[in-house]
This record gives structure tokens, C-alpha cells and sequence, in this order.
């Protein structure tokens, strides 16, 4: 990164116009797209963007087209190597396939994290964590 | 193209709006502000869980509570190529201007800063506004 730029929003992301990237939002969604836009609250802009979803070692993807993210809910922005994205020890499957398992999936997390701070709560004299996104 | 002008852009197009806790409406964009905060109309709402359906013939949705907006694909050229009109136009009307006026503006001969040499005092001052 160019040193006269400083590390803001606006800063960082200059790089990255224009580039694949994959965008983690808060709710655990993975979206690969082109960054076309963004703002100083990370707002994004994503075109041709699919949606992955992964169980084990086999992922799935599904077209979701243009997107506009509030920034708000990005969890992370990163490059994706366009040399090497295909050189991933994943196998592809179909979408409808692969759902049911990672439907089951997020069902066992939400348990076994409820499970967890039941726990915390009880035993070790934590405080109740709020809901939705504040794992964050 | 900044995400907030291609949410000004998006009036009147359809659109998918997801909020934070899941619920998703699909609907036409009415109007929209700064904040994000947008009113849809013709709305099909669904619950977080995809269970349940609403249709409302009108909404309004905080921008605070929005995760994300789907809107159609053809929006971004569509946005490019007006604004490369809106250039191009700005452009033209502009050099008109220029040729007419006389030494006016930039691009004509370059200047230092307050560089004010003889003759023109008045016409080639500054270099803000009116361009």
C-alpha cells in the first residue's frame, strides 16, 4: 500500500476497485463479486456477485447479480487471487443439494453458541450477551 | 458512482431490500434519502424465516436497519452511460462558453497562483466558480 495514502476507509479501498472480492457480512453470507464503489462508511457495491455457501469440503455457489451492502454489516473485504482461486481442495456442488447441510449447519451453531453462554451465564458469572450480531 | 447515487439512481426500479434481522421486501423504489432511508411501493414482505408473506401497497424503511439491496444488474451501465452524457454535454456547453467569453476559465494559458500580469485584471482573476 502507498504510504501517502493513510489508512482510512477511503484510503484502503482504493486498491481494490475494480478487483474479485469476497465480502463476509455479519449474518456469515460469503459473497464473491467486483467491487465497483464504496464510501467513507464502507458501503459497498458489488457486481456479478454469487453467493457461497460451504460444508465440509464441498461449496456451492448461486448468482445473485448486483448487490448494494450497507457497510455496517461487512465483516471483512478481501482479495481474491485470481491465479489461485481455482486451486482450492474444494469440490463443487449443486446449490439445492448442499443446502439442507448448511441450514443444518447454522442450526448447530446457533444451538451450540446458546448451549455456550447458557453455560457462561450459569456457571462462570457472565453476563447475558445481547442477540443478533453481537458476536462482532 | 458513489453507492448512495446508485440508490438515487434506482427510483422507480425494482429492488430487493433485506434488513438486519432477516425480513426481505421486494418492491419499487419510490424515493430515498442520505441515510438510506427508502420508501418502496407494490411491496411483497417476507419473514426472516421465508415462512410468511405480506404484500403492502406502501413502505417506509429506516436506513439504519437495512443489510443489503439487491437491485437489477442493467442499473450500472445504465448510471455509466448517463453520466458519461451528463460529461459529454457538460463538455460541450462549457467550450462554447469558453470560446465565446474569451479568456475565461481554465485551461487557458497556465498561471501561478495569483499570478495577475497586466492587462486583464479584472476577467482572469482566480480560478474558482464559474466554470
Amino acid at each position: 500500500m502507498d504510504s501517502l495514502i493513510p489508512f482510512t476507509t477511503s484510503g484502503s479501498l482504493v486498491d481494490c476497485v475494480d478487483r474479485k472480492m469476497l465480502v463476509v457480512l455479519r449474518d456469515g453470507r460469503k459473497l464473491q463479486g467486483v467491487l465497483r464503489s464504496y464510501d467513507q462508511f464502507a458501503n459497498l457495491v458489488l457486481e456479478d456477485t454469487v453467493e457461497r455457501i460451504y460444508h465440509q469440503d464441498v461449496f456451492a455457489e448461486m448468482w445473485r447479480g448486483l448487490y448494494l451492502i450497507r457497510g455496517e454489516n461487512v465483516v471483512l473485504l478481501g482479495e481474491i487471487d485470481l491465479d489461485q482461486e481455482d486451486e482450492i481442495p474444494l469440490r463443487q456442488v449443486e446449490w439445492s443439494v448442499l443446502e439442507p447441510y448448511h441450514k443444518q449447519d447454522i442450526a448447530n451453531k446457533k444451538r451450540r453458541e446458546e448451549v455456550k453462554s447458557q453455560i457462561l451465564y450459569e456457571e462462570k458469572g457472565f453476563c447475558k450477551e445481547g442477540g443478533e450480531g453481537d458476536g462482532y | 458512482m458513489l453507492p448512495l447515487s446508485l440508490l438515487n439512481a434506482a427510483q422507480n426500479k425494482p429492488m430487493l431490500v433485506e434488513l438486519k434481522n432477516g425480513e426481505t421486501f421486494n418492491g419499487h423504489l419510490v424515493n430515498c434519502d442520505n441515510f438510506m432511508n427508502i420508501t418502496l411501493r407494490e411491496v411483497y414482505q417476507t419473514s426472516a424465516e421465508g415462512d410468511r408473506f405480506w404484500k403492502l401497497k406502501e413502505c417506509y424503511i429506516r436506513g439504519s436497519t437495512i443489510k443489503y439491496l439487491r437491485v437489477p444488474d442493467a442499473l450500472l451501465d445504465a448510471v455509466k452511460e448517463e453520466q458519461n452524457r451528463a460529461r459529454e454535454a457538460g463538455r460541450s456547453a462549457r467550450g462554447a462558453h469558453v470560446s465565446g467569453a474569451g479568456a475565461r476559465g481554465r485551461g487557458q494559458q497556465p498561471r501561478g497562483r495569483g499570478a495577475v500580469r497586466g492587462g486583464q485584471v479584472r476577467g482572469a482573476r482566480g480560478r474558482g466558480r464559474g466554470m
